[in-house]
């Protein structure tokens, strides 16, 4: 028997679950999950996205080390948000792990860590890998796929659609850096697109390490979004 | 702190395969791989605080560390715990008590590399938490269930 699911099992148990996904690297992803996680708030964010750890860095958490309690693994706490992370127990040090390693390790994160939201946010790492699988095995989650308007992107993110619909979910599709708002004319520089749309916002870059101070477009635009959930 | 965690998720684990039979649980054998050293005092009374009003109300935990091995799918080479002693030393005194592996035992290949080649592509057999054994007493009668 494997204690790690079952307590993984549980703590999921009765709570709101959605599952950050993209089909490629650089679309971002860790951030819309970031900014996600501040606007539905009293949110549990996990980061899954194991070999680069993103979400830490996006909220100036890098280097710090989560608490142990009788609880277990204690989330950092930023605003509303509450976020747990491997590199809250590696610190800074690089994770090369086996395949197989990858699941226990996930399994692991989500069992020890106390969790006491309704909302659990996962990010995941690009791609149809095993965290996709994980998360199956222990709890019933919304797809949210994150993707860009360019070609390439809604070609990749095709098969990712086909797989979850395969498994009986529908995927809400998240798309970033769709279009420009220039004085209320909306141009879309990469075309049309599938999805719900998220403007370009130049000055985001100057929020990483402090996403959670961030309070524009994308952020106004992804409350419309979460109203639908 | 982290033993309380771990004596949670055995008892919960054994009380959703306990279900709803008319059993009473005297002993679980929990096998865990040596290098996360786990505090087995703490672990204990965490488990005996947490056991309580339900059908393992009369469990003992016996805990079973396992020493794996490794195998370098580099080189090919196998080696013992021994042979990485200093390895996991070295961790340990950079994270002090709660160290990685101590919470993910599956995270020693990212922190082990092979003694002869330095790669890290390692396997270890048996670094999972396991329940390798229940004993209960169903209708006066003892019996052990292996879970192996
Ligand atoms: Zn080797």
């Amino acid at each position: 028997m494997e204690p790690l699911r079952q307590l993984a099992k549980d703590k999921l148990s009765g709570k709101r679950v959605y599952a950050v996904m993209s089909a490629k690297g650089g679309v971002g992803k860790s951030v819309i999950s970031s900014l996600l996680a501040l606007t539905i708030g009293n949110t549990t964010l996990i980061d899954l996205d194991i070999h680069t750890m993103a979400i830490p860095k996006l909220f100036g958490l890098e280097g710090k080390l989560h608490e142990v309690t009788k609880n277990g693994i204690e989330p950092f706490e930023v605003k509303t948000t509450k976020i747990v992370s491997l590199s809250g127990i590696v610190k800074d040090n690089y994770v090369i792990l086996p395949g197989e390693n990858q699941s226990s390790i996930m399994e692991s994160l989500i069992a020890y860590s106390h969790i006491d939201s309704n909302t659990v946010l996962f990010d995941l790492s690009p791609g149809l890998g095993d965290e996709i699988l994980v998360l199956e095995r222990i709890t019933d989650f919304t797809p949210i796929v994150v993707t860009t308007p360019s070609k390439i992107s809604k070609r990749v993110v095709d098969y990712l659609i086909r797989y979850l619909r395969e498994r009986g979910k529908e995927p809400k599709i998240l798309v970033n850096l769709a279009y420009m708002d220039c004085d209320g004319k909306v141009v879309k520089p990469f075309g049309e697109y599938e999805g719900f749309g998220l403007p370009i916002d130049p000055n985001l870059e100057d929020y990483i390490g402090r996403i959670q101070d961030y309070e524009g477009i994308v952020k106004e635009k992804l409350k419309e979004f979460v109203q639908k959930l | 702190m982290h033993e309380w965690s771990v004596a949670d998720a055995v008892i919960r684990t054994v009380l959703n395969w306990a279900d709803d039979k008319k059993i009473k649980v005297k002993k679980v054998v929990l096998g865990v791989p040596s290098f996360s050293f786990l505090d087995v005092e703490i672990l204990k009374e965490a488990f005996d605080m947490m056991k309580k009003d339900s059908v393992l109300d009369e469990a003992e935990l016996e805990v079973r560390f396992k020493d794996p091995k490794f195998k370098c799918k580099n080189c090919g080479k196998e080696f013992s715990l021994n042979d990485v002693k200093d390895q996991i030393d070295s961790v340990r005194s950079e994270f002090g008590e709660e160290y990685p592996m101590h919470f993910m035992p599956a995270l020693a290949p990212s922190f082990i590399k092979c003694p002869y080649c330095g790669s890290h592509d390692i396997v270890l057999e048996s670094q999972d938490m396991t329940i390798d054994e229940i004993q209960v007493e169903e209708n006066g009668t003892v019996k052990t269930v292996s879970q192996g």
